[in-house]
């Protein structure tokens, strides 16, 4: 492998949502499976690539996340059963399902109700990304991507953990990409947008790998000489504090810049008393008397 | 180290210090372990000053003093201090508005006993460093004594007349070790502190007593170099948001604006000019993109922006976001020897903890247990715990905090 010394090496980060509640999993018994297929060929497609290349897969659903595949799965174990392929693209199938059938059977009955934690297990990506960086061979280069797989629901729930992981992603260049396989995903398209990751909502499931092979396979600087579907046009509204609400307009305190759809004497973060109000005082006014 | 205000005395008045005896050998007789461990300590310490603010002043205006005069033609800071100053500058300007969205900067100069405002106070910084670069880095642009009442004079008139929740602030580079003044610039010291503005001074080559009382009159730091690493991290205090005064409780509440991008889809999809630049030589054109302002429809091309028409601050949510890690900081992880220690790797890497390493680190909120590299990648860069991230209990950083 030290042949290629000078060439750049990537790592995918694959963050798969394997949430038991994602109607495209429990609309139909075997998509689940399809959808798995999709991922570990689209894995063997990435290392096939380039030998440098790197890959972790990291499972995700609303009770926690862990590694699925990860550089401790590399020791490849020769079988001598797998028909003249490649010995690593056998033991990384072979390691992706063992891990995520453990990594399911551990998620028991009492799977906590909620959304899927996905900005944690992106946060735990770029940590991976972080030590992969710090234990490159010196003179190697790496990029690194984030590859965001899932068929969740929307919620403004995690948007503070999202915005962290979003801007830790562009300052250490880190591209973020989504494949989101049923509803549109608007914090998730910021991040697309913000980090310049591509984004996409698979118009048909059939075509899920197809999908990943032609939009998420290429890296980030060939992308440019491809053709992709368009970038897609970015609400960057934002969720206030009190309801978790989008907004167009809001209050912000200047204090602390937190976000209120409505306009309160108090800040809920910073305890700090508001006086005067803003452009439109005639409302606010009266309700200081009472006070 | 002149930096100890608080402790109000000087290193050489102090006890006699074995400052040596802090570095000890390892086993094969090397220090660099030890050294290591000394800096490690450092970095810690200081993440866990900085924990606990809620109060930040976050819409600062901050007036940067930069002394032109001979004295920055020095070459104690190499090349010279004139030319140092100028790159920290332009790191410490790109790091201040990333650390403080909504927070505008000024530059005034201060040569031949006059003070001089080269730039007014905005938050584009390519602008700003493109004047700054033309007025102040050039071989002849530092020319005799610095004028430091004139200049805060200057930055007092322009400061005074901002809204009252801005925090107002300012920032002296003095090269020099004398100042030209016109009166007694004491006045000029009570006048800034009447009109609560922070003064914080840098200075570049020793103590000045008239200095000291300046930054101590209004609230701010004042700080000696001792090097180039020592100046940029003296500025880079300055970048992070300063925790609000108590009694300064002029706080309100903005009303802004988030706009979107313009629909562009065939059927919705309009032309409009935008209102940014209307007034600019080369007028504004005609296109299709752009943010329209949700209370009166007028296009923008660039955030943050204020409504021309209506006089809305316009922002986009993300510009906000960047500067919450601020408010809601991860809470400092706790030391655990590695003995006592029973995860095997470090929850966020999955590196596998050696013996070697002697103490890994866990969150208390979690509970799961990080390796040294990731403690401090969390707490510097990515101010998201991953464990308390994909804890359906503790994820929800937000309402918990307070």
């Amino acid at each position: 492998m030290a042949v290629y010394g000078g060439a750049e090496r990537s790592l995918l980060v694959i963050i798969f949502d394997v949430h038991p509640c994602q109607k495209i999993i429990t609309n139909h018994q075997h998509r689940f499976h399809q959808v798995l297929e999709a991922v570990i060929a689209f894995s063997n497609g990435h290392l096939l690539m380039k030998p440098d290349n790197r890959l972790a897969i990291i499972g995700c659903h609303s009770g926690a996340s862990d590694y699925i595949f990860s550089d401790k799965d590399y020791a490849v174990v020769p079988t001598g059963i797998n028909d003249g392929q490649y010995e690593l693209f056998a033991h990384v199938e072979k390691c992706i399902r063992k891990n995520i059938k453990q990594f399911l059977s551990k998620m028991s009955n009492n799977l906590p109700a909620g959304e899927s934690l996905l900005a944690g297990a992106c946060g735990m990506g770029l940590c991976y990304i972080q030590r992969m960086k710090r234990e490159l061979p010196i003179g190697d280069k790496m990029n690194s991507r984030i590859l965001v797989l899932t068929g969740s629901n929307d919620s403004a729930s995690q948007y503070m953990n999202y915005m962290n992981v979003f801007f830790t992603a562009q300052k250490e260049n880190v591209v973020m990409d989504v494949c989101t396989l049923e509803h549109d995903q608007g914090l998730l398209q910021q991040g697309c947008d913000i980090t310049g990751g591509a984004y996409l909502k698979t118009p048909q499931q059939q075509g899920l790998l197809q999908y990943l092979m032609w939009v998420f396979l290429p890296e980030p600087p060939l992308r440019k000489k491809l053709v992709l579907p368009p970038p897609v046009k970015v609400d960057y509204r934002a969720a206030c504090f009190c309801h978790r609400q989008l907004i167009d307009i809001g209050y912000v305190c200047s204090i602390c810049l937190s976000i209120f759809c409505k306009f309160s004497p108090i800040c809920t973060t910073c305890h700090a008393l508001f006086k005067t109000p803003g452009p439109p005082p005639s409302k606010p006014k009266k309700k200081k008397p009472k006070m | 180290m002149a930096d100890d205000d608080d402790v109000k005395e000087y290193r050489w008045e102090t006890g006699y210090e074995k400052t040596w005896e802090a570095i000890q050998e390892d086993d094969q007789g090397n220090l660099e372990a030890s050294v290591a461990e000394i800096i490690q300590r450092a970095k810690r310490k200081a993440q866990m000053e900085r924990k606990g603010h809620t109060r930040l002043g976050m819409m600062r205006h901050m007036y940067i003093i930069l002394d032109a005069s001979e004295a920055m033609h020095d070459q104690d800071l190499k090349p010279t201090r004139q030319l140092c100053t100028l790159k920290l500058m332009e790191g410490f300007v790109e790091e201040f508005l990333y650390e403080n969205p909504l927070s505008q900067l000024g530059f005034i100069l201060s040569r031949n006993k006059r003070a001089e405002k080269i730039t007014e106070l905005s938050g584009n910084y390519k602008k700003q460093l493109e004047v700054l670069k033309s007025n102040f880095g050039q071989p002849n642009s530092c020319s005799g004594e610095p004028s430091l009442q004139n200049a805060l004079e200057l930055a007092l008139s322009s400061l005074k007349h901002m809204p009252s929740h801005a925090i107002r602030e300012v920032l002296v580079i003095m090269g020099s070790l004398t100042t030209c003044d016109p009166g007694d610039i004491n006045i000029t010291i009570q006048k800034l502190k009447t009109a609560s503005i922070r003064a914080s001074l840098i200075g570049l080559s020793a103590d000045v007593r008239l200095c000291k009382s300046l930054c101590m009159t209004t609230g701010g730091d004042y700080g000696v170099v001792l090097d180039d690493v020592h100046f940029k991290h003296l500025l880079s205090t300055h970048a992070l948001p300063p925790q609000a005064a108590a009694e300064h409780s002029s706080s309100a509440l903005v009303k802004m604006g988030f706009p979107h991008h313009a629909p562009t889809d065939n059927k919705t999809s309009y032309l409009a000019m935008c209102m940014c630049h209307l007034d600019s030589e080369e007028g504004s054109k005609l296109d299709g993109g752009g943010y329209l302002c949700p209370q009166c429809r007028s296009k923008y091309c660039e955030l943050p922006a204020e409504c021309k028409v209506c006089g809305l601050t316009l922002v986009s949510a993300p510009h906000l976001a960047r500067s919450y890690h601020h408010l809601f900081p991860v809470q400092p992880f706790t030391l655990i020897p590695i003995d006592q220690n029973r995860t095997p790797s470090c929850f966020g890497c999955r590196v596998q903890f050696k013996t070697i390493d002697k103490q890994v680190y866990k969150c208390e909120k979690c509970c799961e247990v990080f390796c040294l590299d990731c403690d401090m990648f969390i707490h510097d860069t990515l101010h998201t715990c991953p464990g308390c991230s994909t804890n359906q209990q503790t994820y929800q950083t937000l309402s918990s905090e307070s």
